[in-house]
């Protein structure tokens, strides 16, 4: 019983073992042909030093908009881990961890949220196991700032522009700039373009899927947890099953929030 | 082993530095590489002369009045006839010198006259200047010579060695510059007396070599399938081309080299194999292929091992290409075939990637159409290596996938087999490469091993590969998208559907 007799009707897939037959003009065969004919006319083979490095095959990282390559897998894991883990589904920021994934959503895609901070101490202090609640998120930026000894010039959450229309929560513009914990650490992982850390200030409106989309680098302390071992692959509920990082979802997405 | 008997052919420039060298060769092989675009790769082979001159002694003053002075002398007569001729010789090496001769009146007609006279010496000398002639690219110039070739032909079943080398290389060189040389000496009979030639001096390895090089210039013609190629196939050349394809280490590399490449020419032109087939060529190749892939895995890369690799992999290729699958295996003989072919890819990969992409082709026709080949690749343990060459790219791993795919493709058995042999793990690397095709094929590969052996699913979710093949649906054009769906809704766990 062979494979292809349990491919269904509908089934994508194609492959068929094919024997090939390749012609003397074969685009294949230069090389060999150009090995044999600079024989035939005495020209001396290439020395050793000479010849071309061993290519090997590149990884492409396959997250939307990214372009980077790289030529080991462990380069390409350190990128991926670092850029495009803890992705929010609606701003596509990444975020170094799922915990303060999770503290962004909540901060910035919660109609909920918006709703109770008005009345109530919201903003948790970003130090895990710290606890303490905060009115503002300026108010929190002092507190790391006076007592978990964050540095001052350390960017955190700026203030959320106030929403254009009324939209439903996951697809509230980010029209605002920098996430938070941008520069947590800053030791940027090499994949980062280094004029990203000029454009965080300025609003981050243009997210132009060219480059990658401004990321937060691997916290110092934290890295070894996003790093590595291997984790749950947490993003997979922060990005909806029905939510594509493909054309449609985010370019509409982008868009609404700016058509006049 | 062989060793590549050439010191005489080699005429490398002495007194440069090597990195003019380096230069001079990479802007030889642009040329080279343009002109096989243009299909009009042509390449002549020079003999240097008996004293050892080097080709590139500059020349005095004028060449074109040389020639002149030096045609009106030998007319005349008289002494220092071989000095003249000497002279002769050394300025034809020059283009415009050429050209000259040619339009000089009844310079031929002399040469000629020297050629088929009774003094050896002179026949000699007469035949060198033909030679230098024969260097041209000028189709003037080579069809002046015109007029010498029945005389060159005949003096193939000479005895001389020095001699008939002269001659078979000079119409090597006439060969490919035009029709009209061609087909005049297709009508003289060239090719049996190639074949007479290479049959009663099969023990002599210059004049083998030789006959060789004349018969992959005829066959390199763009209309050789319609008219050289009947012929040839008819002349019974082709079992004496085979004969010399033995790994016997009395028998020089060269000659083996000239004999490959035209049985190439012969095979992939000529779209019916079968007169090939019957006379063994198949097992022939795949046998000298055995005996070079051994002898590369235990380290012994003789210098110029590569140019008789390259035709005996395409001649295999091509043999395998077409025709009954059923006695594949029995024509191939040794199935340390298979064995060779990766030790090959292996070895020559750095260095020459074109060579490993055909070694790696061949694996594929082999395997395509032959449960019992894919199963010798099974048992044969070739898989690992296999995987371990996934990385290169120019088109190895792609070929690499389809031989895995071939395999897959015939029982569920193999599918485990492979699921055993650490291909999925090899897969989840090949799925992050930024090829496309490669992913595809990567996707059709682990549908195919998913399918007949569910245990690689459960591999495949160890090695973390459903958020892989998730970001990979995310990100991936239309043919990707969906293939990589299928397999997450069909054949992986159901754990990708929580949240």
């Amino acid at each position: 019983m062979s494979v292809s007799d349990q491919r269904g009707g509908d089934s994508p897939f194609s492959f068929i073992p094919q024997r090939s037959h390749l012609n003397k003009d074969h685009e294949l065969f230069e090389d060999g042909d150009i090995y044999r004919h600079m024989y035939l006319q005495n020209l001396p083979p290439a020395e050793t030093g000479d010849q071309p490095k061993l290519s090997v095959s590149e990884f492409g990282c396959h997250a939307w908009g990214c372009c980077q390559v790289f030529r080991s897998v462990e380069e390409y894991e350190h990128h991926y881990n670092s850029m495009h883990r803890q992705v929010c589904s609606s701003c596509r920021r990444a975020f170094p961890s799922a915990r303060l994934l999770d503290v962004h959503i909540e901060e910035w895609h919660d109609s909920l949220f918006d709703i109770l901070s008005q009345s109530q101490d919201m903003y948790q202090c970003l130090v895990e196991g710290c606890g303490l609640k905060f009115r503002t998120s300026k108010q929190r930026k002092d507190h790391l700032i006076q007592v978990h000894k964050y540095p001052p010039d350390f960017r955190f959450d700026q203030a959320k522009r106030e929403p254009r229309k009324a939209v439903k929560p996951q697809r509230k513009p980010s029209g605002s700039s920098v996430e938070m914990m941008e520069g947590v650490c800053e030791d940027v992982t090499r994949a980062a373009e280094p004029h990203q850390q000029e454009e965080e200030t300025e609003a981050m409106e243009l997210q132009s899927p060219s480059g990658p989309g401004a990321q937060g680098p691997p916290a110092g302390p934290q890295a070894p947890e996003t790093g590595g071992e291997r984790p749950k692959p947490r993003f997979s509920y922060r990005v909806p099953a029905t939510v594509c990082f493909g054309q449609g979802s985010v370019r509409g997405f982008r868009g609404r929030g700016r058509r006049k | 082993m062989w060793r590549l008997s050439s010191v005489r052919h080699k005429a490398v420039p002495q007194g440069r530095s090597s990195e003019e060298l380096k230069l001079k060769r990479r802007g030889h092989e642009k040329v080279l590489r343009q002109a096989r675009k243009d299909q009009q790769l042509v390449s002549k082979r020079l003999l240097l002369s008996e004293d050892g001159d080097e080709p590139q002694t500059p020349m005095d003053a004028n060449p074109g009045d040389q020639v002149v002075n030096l045609v009106l002398q030998l007319q005349h007569g008289g002494p220092g006839k071989e000095h003249h001729l000497k002279a002769l010789i050394k300025t034809l090496r020059n283009p415009t010198a050429q050209t000259m001769f040619t339009k000089q009146e009844n310079s031929m007609h002399l040469l000629v006259g020297l050629l088929s006279g009774s003094q050896a010496q002179w026949r000699l000398l007469a035949v060198h200047c033909l030679h230098e002639l024969s260097q041209s690219h000028q189709p003037n110039v080579t069809q002046a010579c015109l007029p010498a070739t029945p005389y060159l032909l005949t003096y193939l079943s000479g005895q001389s060695t020095k001699f008939t080398e002269l001659c078979l290389y000079t119409l090597g060189n006439l060969c490919p510059d035009s029709d009209v040389v061609r087909d005049k000496l297709l009508a003289q009979g060239i090719i049996p007396a190639l074949k007479n030639c290479m049959e009663s001096q099969r023990h002599n390895l210059a004049i083998v070599e030789a006959v060789g090089f004349t018969l992959s210039q005829l066959l390199q013609a763009k209309d050789a399938a319609e008219t050289i190629i009947p012929m040839i196939l008819a002349s019974g050349l082709p079992s004496l081309l085979l004969s010399v394809l033995t790994p016997d280490p009395q028998f020089g590399l060269a000659p083996a080299i000239e004999c490959a490449w035209c049985l190439h020419y012969l095979i992939c032109s000529t779209m019916d194999k079968s007169s090939l087939r019957a006379e063994g060529a198949l097992s022939r190749c795949s046998s000298l292929l055995v005996s070079l892939g051994g002898a590369v895995s235990q380290g012994n890369k003789e210098e110029g091992m590569e140019l008789l690799v390259w035709p005996l992999l395409r001649s295999v290729g091509n043999l395998l290409s077409s025709g009954p699958t059923e006695e594949l295996s029995s024509q191939v003989g040794d199935l340390h075939l298979l064995s060779a072919l990766c030790a090959l890819a292996r070895a020559y990969h750095p260095s020459h990637p074109a060579l490993a992409r055909e070694s790696i082709w061949v694996l594929n026709n082999l395997t395509a159409d032959s449960s019992e080949l894919c199963a010798a690749l099974l048992d044969l343990n070739l898989v690992p290596e296999l995987l371990q060459l996934l990385p290169c790219s120019q088109g190895i791993n792609t070929m690499i996938l389809r031989v895995l795919g071939n395999v897959a493709h015939k029982s569920n058995t193999f599918c485990s087999r492979l699921a055993q042999s650490g291909v999925v793990a090899s897969l989840c690397a090949t799925l992050r490469l930024s090829e496309p095709g490669i992913v595809v094929l990567s996707l059709e590969v682990f549908f195919m091993l998913v399918s007949g052996c569910p245990q690689a699913a459960e591999e495949f979710v160890k090695q973390n590969g459903v958020s892989l093949l998730k970001a990979v649906q995310c990100n991936g054009e239309g043919e990707i998208r969906q293939r990589a769906a299928h397999l997450l809704v069909h054949h992986l766990p159901s754990q990708h559907t929580a949240q």
